[in-house]
C-alpha cells in the first residue's frame, strides 16, 4: 500500500507532546481561507516554483530532470508515493530523542485520514516498535476512517475551528457537523485527546466562547492548543499558481493571551499558545 | 542592575579599565586604572616595574622559581592598591601583568629565540600558512580550589614548610618550595596591607574584617570565602600570569559556607548580594572569552551535587542579566529537571552563557585514561568546556586545520593559497584514479602535519617551567609538593598536551561532495574542481552553489559525510593519543575538537573548498556543520556528532545547536530543549551549547545596533555583545540562522 505525503518534518515540537516526527499526508476536504499548508490540498502531486531560488544550473533544461536535481529547491514537487516500510525507517531515525522527551510520530497534512487504512497500516507499525502516536485530524472523515486508525493512535490532535455551522461553511467551505460528531465520538471512548483552536481574526474570533462551552464537559481532552493564525505561508501559494486566500489581519500577542484565558476559565482545562 | 547599588555599579565596571574608551577582552592584560588608585598606598606602576627589573638584576644567579616570586613579593609590597565603599572586594593597580612584562616574556623570548630558534621559527611559520596555530599555554589549568578554601593561603603555606622540611631535597625542589614560601608569604603579607586600607576606609570595615580573617585562617564565611577565590584568582591570573581557568565546582564547594551563613542567622539576601558583587568583578575585568565557573555533578554516594545554592547561584546571574563569568553545568541522568529547565529557560531568553557537559562521558573519558572513578567524577571543567582531573596542568591550544592537508594533497604537497611547498610531495591530481587513493593520500598528509606539530611542540614544552614556573598553583597540588616539583615540571597528576582538531564538518563535506561528482557521478574532473578552487570558483557560480547546496553534508544524519568524519576522528585519535608529550613535563597527548577562533582566523588562510566554501570564509566550529549546512535540524545535528566517540576526544567535543525561537518557545518548547541535551547526554555527547536566534532578528540587530544593547550570542565557548563582534561574524551567524529549520 501507498500513501502521497508532501513532507516529513522532524524536531517537530508543537504537534502534541515531546520531540516529534511529523508525516504530512496531501489531500484535505476542507478549505479554510487560512491554510498554512496549500500544498496539502489535493491529493494529486503538485510542482511549486520558488523563482527566488533558481541557481541557475539548467539541470530543469535537461533531460529526465526530477525536482529532486534541483539543489536549489527553486522546483519542488509536493507529494510523493511512499510505503511504510520506506517511512518507517526514516520515522526511527530520532527514537532516542522522543523516548527522553516523551515524544513520538504525528500523522498529519492536509488530512491524513483521508489515507486512513495506510495511515492504520503505518501506525500499526509504529507501535510495534513502541513509539508514541498522535493523529493531526480536522475531524471531517467517516466513523469509518477514525475506526480504523483508533486501535493505534495514542492521541487525537482534534482541530476545532468554529463552533456554529454557518461560521464553519464561511471559514472552510464545508459544515462541522460530521466533526463535532467524531469529537464526540473519540471522547465516549475514552481515547485522549488535545485539541487544536486556530484563532483567525475577523473569522473565528466570535466563536471561542461557543467552542469552549462545547468542550467543557468533555473527559478526554488533555490539553488545548490555541494556534495563532500568521501568513508565512503567501509564498506557497504564489509558487503553486493558486490564489491567495490568507486573511490580512495577524491577532496580537496580548489577544492570544486573552483568548488563551477565556477557554481556560470556561473549560477549566489546560490551555496552551 | 538587580543586587548591585547604581553608584557602585559605575565604580566597579570602571574598576580594571575605563568603560568610556575602546576595549576588547582581550587587551584585559594591558589595561589597567590608575586613577583610582591613591599615591599614598604604593609606588606608581612604572616605577614598580623598574625596580622589579633592578632586583632581579641581583638574583642572576637563583633559579626562575625564586627570580619570579621575589619579583611577585616586590609588586605586592608596593602596588597601589583600593579599598571602596562601592566595591566588596579590593583592588589592585597591576592588573596588567607585570611579571610578564619584566620577566616571563623575556625568559619566553631566550627560549625560542637563541635556545631553539628553528622550532620557534617553525611555529611561526605553521601558523602564518593557517596549518596549526601553536600558543604556548601556562593557561588552561585550575587549582585545586576545595584545598584553597579550606586550608587557606596560610595553611597552604604551612603545608609546603612540613613537605620541605621532611627530608632533603634536590636543587629544583629546594627552588620549587623556596619559591612558594616566598610567593605565599608575599600573599598573606598583602592581604594585612589590604585590611589596614580597608579598615581605615570608611565603609569598608566589613571588607577588613573579612581580610584580616582570611589573612591567617581558612575562610569561615561565604563572604570570606568569596574573598579567598577573588584574591586567588587577581594574583594567578593578572600578576603571576597564570589564567584560572575555572573558578571551581562552585555549589559543590561553597555549599558549606552557604548552609553555615543560613546557621548563623545570616540573610541569604545578603549572600546573593555578596555573590553578585563577586560576579560583577568578573564581569568588570571583561575577558574576551569569559572566566568559567561550574555547577553540578556527582557526590561521592552517587546523589546530585545541584542543591540550593545552585539554584541561588543561577537565579542571581540570570537577574544580572551579565554573561561574564560563564557557566558550565555537568549533567547526569540525576541532575534535577527543574535545574536544567531554569537553565534552559535563560538560555532561550538569551542568556545564554552556559554550557552543558555530560558527566558520564567525561568519566568514561578519564576512566579510559587510567584514572579511578573516583578521581574522573570529581574533574575540573575548565576554559570552554574542556575538562580534566583535578590537580592536572594542561597545556591545549595547538589548534590543528583538518581541511589544508586536502590542499596539500590536491596539489602535489603545496599550499593552496600560499604555493608555498608543504613538506611532503602528493601525486599529480590526474594520477588519483579512485576516491580511495585520494582519500588515503589526505591521511598521509595528515599525519605528516600531526608528527610535525608533536615534535614541535614536545620541544618547546621542555622549557616551561624555564619560562614561567608556577608557585601559587602548584602549592595547591598535592602531587606537586609531594615530588617538589612544578605543576609545569611533571608535578602535576596528569601533564597532557591537546591537539585541537578543528572543521571536521569542511573536511567530512568537502571528501564527501568529491567523492560524489568527481568519482561517482563523474560530473566534473578533479582537475576541473581543482582549477575551481583554485580560483575561487570564479567563472564557476552555479558549481559553487551546488555543491553548498547538496544535502549530503555532515550535520544532518547522512551516511557518506558522518562516516568519513568518524573515520578521520579515528584516524586522530590513532596517530595522536597516548604519544608522549615533553620529556620534561612526562605527560602524554590527547586530542580535543574544539576550535576557539580558529573558524575566522584559520578560515582566512584556507582555500575554496569542494564544499562550496569560498576563500577565506569562516570554517566550522566544533562539532557542528559547516555554515549553514545543519538542514535537517537539531535531531540531525546531534545523530551525526554523537556519531564520533566522544571519550576519544578527552580534552573535549563541543557541540554548537542553533534553535528557532518559535521552535522553543513555551511550555512545550522547553521540554523540548530539555529533550535535546538528554538525547545527546545519552547518545554519548560531551558538551552541547545553544544559541536560540532568528536571522530576521540578528538582521535587525546588525541594522539597528543601538537597539540591541543586550543581545548576547556564543561564539564558540563563551559569550559575547551581538554588537562588540565585527560584520563578518555577525553575516556568519546570520547565514547560520538562515539555515535552522
Amino acid at each position: 500500500m501507498t500513501a502521497t505525503i508532501f513532507e516529513i518534518k522532524r524536531f517537530a515540537v508543537h504537534d502534541g507532546d515531546g520531540i516529534r516526527t511529523t508525516v504530512f499526508f496531501k489531500g484535505c476536504p476542507l478549505r479554510c481561507v487560512w491554510c498554512h499548508n496549500p500544498e496539502g490540498l489535493t491529493n494529486a502531486p503538485q510542482t511549486a516554483r520558488y523563482a527566488h531560488k533558481c541557481i541557475g544550473c539548467g539541470e530543469c533544461k535537461k533531460e529526465g530532470f526530477t525536482p529532486d536535481d534541483c539543489l536549489g529547491e527553486a522546483t519542488v514537487l509536493y507529494g510523493k508515493e511512499v510505503t511504510a516500510e520506506e517511512l518507517l525507517p526514516i520515522l526511527l531515525e530520532d527514537r532516542d530523542f522522543y523516548e527522553t522527551s516523551g515524544g513520538g510520530v504525528t500523522l498529519s497534512g492536509g488530512e491524513c485520514l483521508m489515507q486512513a487504512d495506510f495511515c492504520a497500516e503505518l501506525l500499526k507499525e509504529l507501535k510495534k516498535e513502541g513509539i508514541h502516536t498522535a493523529v493531526d485530524t480536522c475531524g471531517f472523515v467517516s466513523k469509518s476512517a477514525l475506526d480504523k486508525v483508533i486501535p493505534y493512535a495514542d492521541v487525537f490532535l482534534y482541530d476545532v475551528k468554529a463552533y456554529d455551522e454557518d461560521v464553519h461553511i464561511k471559514c472552510t467551505g464545508l459544515s462541522n457537523k460530521q466533526i463535532l460528531q467524531n469529537l464526540i465520538y473519540l471522547d465516549s471512548i475514552g481515547k485522549d485527546i488535545e485539541i487544536r483552536i486556530p484563532y483567525v481574526p475577523d473569522y473565528n474570533d466570535g466563536q471561542i466562547e461557543k467552542i469552549a462551552c462545547f468542550l467543557a464537559p468533555f473527559k478526554n481532552i488533555k490539553k488545548i492548543r490555541v494556534l495563532p493564525y500568521h501568513n508565512y505561508a503567501g509564498s506557497k501559494y504564489e509558487a503553486l499558481g493558486l490564489q491567495n486566500t490568507l486573511p490580512d489581519r495577524l491577532p496580537t500577542d496580548e489577544e492570544i493571551k486573552r483568548v488563551a484565558e477565556k477557554i481556560k476559565v470556561i473549560t477549566n482545562f489546560v490551555v496552551l499558545y | 542592575m538587580e543586587y548591585i547599588k547604581e553608584q557602585d555599579l559605575d565604580y566597579i565596571l570602571n574598576k580594571f579599565h575605563d568603560t568610556h574608551k575602546p576595549f576588547t577582552g582581550f587587551e584585559r592584560f594591558i589595561i589597567r586604572r590608575d586613577e583610582i588608585f591613591s599615591e599614598d598606598t604604593g609606588m606608581d606602576p612604572d616605577s614598580v616595574v623598574e625596580c622589579v627589573l633592578r632586583q632581579d638584576e641581583h638574583l642572576k644567579n637563583f633559579p626562575h622559581p625564586v627570580r619570579k616570586a621575589k619579583a611577585f613579593e616586590f609588586v605586592l609590597k608596593n602596588t597601589r592598591i583600593s579599598c571602596d565603599a562601592r566595591d566588596r572586594f579590593p583592588g589592585l593597580n597591576m592588573t596588567d601583568r607585570p611579571l610578564h612584562k619584566t620577566l616571563v616574556n623575556a625568559w619566553r623570548k631566550e627560549v625560542f629565540d637563541e635556545i631553539i630558534p628553528e622550532i620557534g621559527a617553525r611555529r611561526t611559520r605553521l601558523e602564518k600558512d593557517g596549518i596549526v596555530t601553536i600558543w604556548p599555554d601556562y593557561d588552561h589549568s585550575v587549582p585545586v580550589w576545595e584545598r584553597v578554601l579550606s586550608l587557606g593561603f596560610s595553611g597552604l603555606r604551612e603545608e609546603c614548610r612540613l613537605a620541605h622540611n621532611a627530608h632533603p631535597w634536590d636543587e629544583e625542589g629546594e627552588a620549587f618550595f623556596e619559591g612558594i614560601e616566598v610567593t605565599y608569604t608575599a600573599i598573606i603579607d598583602f592581604i594585612g596591607r589590604l585590611a589596614d586600607l580597608a579598615d581605615n576606609t570608611a565603609g569598608s570595615e566589613r571588607m577588613g574584617m573579612a581580610l584580616r580573617n582570611i589573612r591567617y585562617s581558612a575562610p569561615k564565611t561565604f563572604y570570606e570565602a568569596l574573598m579567598v577565590c577573588y584574591i586567588y584568582f587577581i594574583l594567578c591570573e593578572h600578576i603571576e600570569g597564570l589564567q584560572v581557568r575555572s573558578l571551581g565546582n562552585f555549589d559543590k564547594i561553597f555549599l558549606p559556607f552557604y548552609e553555615n551563613d543560613l546557621k548563623n542567622g545570616i540573610n541569604e539576601e545578603e549572600i546573593r548580594t555578596d555573590l553578585a558583587y563577586y560576579f560583577l568583578q568578573f564581569t568588570a575585568i571583561g575577558h574576551a572569552m569569559n572566566n568559567p565557573v561550574y555547577l553540578g555533578g556527582d557526590n561521592e554516594d552517587g546523589s546530585t551535587i545541584i542543591n540550593e545554592l545552585s539554584y541561588v547561584f543561577l537565579d542571581v546571574f540570570d537577574k544580572m542579566g551579565i554573561y561574564n563569568p560563564k557557566i558550565q553545568i555537568k549533567v547526569n541522568g540525576n541532575t534535577p529537571k527543574t535545574f536544567l529547565l531554569k537553565a534552559l529557560d535563560m538560555i532561550r531568553r538569551g542568556h545564554n552563557s552556559i554550557v552543558f557537559v555530560s558527566d558520564a562521558t567525561m568519566r568514561a573519558a578519564l576512566m579510559r585514561d587510567g584514572f579511578s572513578e573516583d578521581v574522573a567524577r570529581t574533574c575540573d571543567v575548565k576554559g570552554c568546556y574542556e575538562y580534566a582531573v583535578q590537580g592536572a596542568f594542561s597545556c591545549e591550544m595547538n589548534y590543528l586545520n583538518l581541511v589544508k592537508p586536502l590542499e596539500y594533497a590536491l596539489h602535489k604537497g603545496y599550499d593552496g593559497v600560499t604555493g608555498v611547498f608543504a613538506g611532503t610531495s602528493s601525486l599529480n591530481i590526474e594520477d588519483y584514479v579512485s576516491f580511495e587513493q585520494l582519500y588515503d593520500e589526505y591521511k598521509r598528509q595528515l599525519k605528516t602535519v600531526i608528527d610535525t606539530t608533536i615534535e614541535t611542540v614536545n620541544s618547546f614544552e621542555n622549557y616551561f617551567s624555564y619560562i614561567n614556573p608556577q608557585s601559587m598553583i602548584s602549592a595547591t597540588f598535592p602531587s606537586c609538593i609531594a615530588q617538589g616539583r612544578d605543576a609545569m615540571h611533571g608535578g602535576a597528576v596528569a601533564n597532557n598536551s591537546t591537539l585541537l582538531c578543528g572543521f571536521i564538518a569542511d573536511i567530512a563535506d568537502s571528501l564527501s561532495m568529491i567523492k560524489k561528482y568527481v568519482f561517482d557521478k563523474k560530473q566534473i574532473s578533479l582537475r576541473e574542481l581543482v582549477a575551481m578552487l583554485d580560483t575561487d570558483f570564479s567563472g564557476n557560480e552555479i558549481w559553487q552553489k551546488k555543491l553548498s547546496l547538496d544535502r549530503e553534508k555532515y550535520g544532518n544524519n547522512r551516511d557518506l559525510p558522518d562516516s568519513i568524519a568518524v573515520d578521520i576522528s579515528k584516524f586522530i585519535i590513532s596517530s595522536v593519543v597516548d604519544r608522549p608529550n615533553a620529556t620534561e613535563r612526562g605527560g602524554k597527548w590527547t586530542c580535543g575538537f574544539h576550535v576557539a577562533r580558529m573558524s575566522y582566523d584559520q578560515g582566512k588562510k584556507t582555500a575554496a573548498s569542494a564544499n562550496g566554501r569560498r576563500f577565506g570564509e569562516e570554517l566550522s566550529k566544533n562539532l557542528s556543520a559547516s555554515m549553514g549546512q545543519n538542514r535537517e535540524g537539531a535531531t540531525a545535528a546531534i545523530l551525526s556528532a554523537t556519531k564520533i566517540d566522544a571519550t576519544a576526544f578527552s580534552s573535549d567535543a563541543a557541540l554548537d545547536l542553533g534553535l528557532l525561537p518559535s521552535a522553543v518557545k513555551g511550555d512545550d518548547g522547553l521540554e523540548a530543549m530539555h529533550g535535546l541535551l538528554m538525547t545527546f547526554v545519552k547518545r554519548g555527547g560531551h558538551a552541547m551549547h545553544i544559541n536560540v536566534f532568528s536571522a530576521d532578528t540578528l538582521r535587525n540587530a546588525q541594522s539597528h545596533p543601538e537597539k540591541y544593547r543586550d543581545l548576547q550570542i556564543r561564539v564558540c565557548g563563551w559569550n559575547v555583545l551581538w554588537n562588540n563582534i565585527n560584520k563578518e561574524e555577525q553575516d556568519g551567524f546570520i547565514r547560520q540562522a538562515e539555515a535552522l529549520v
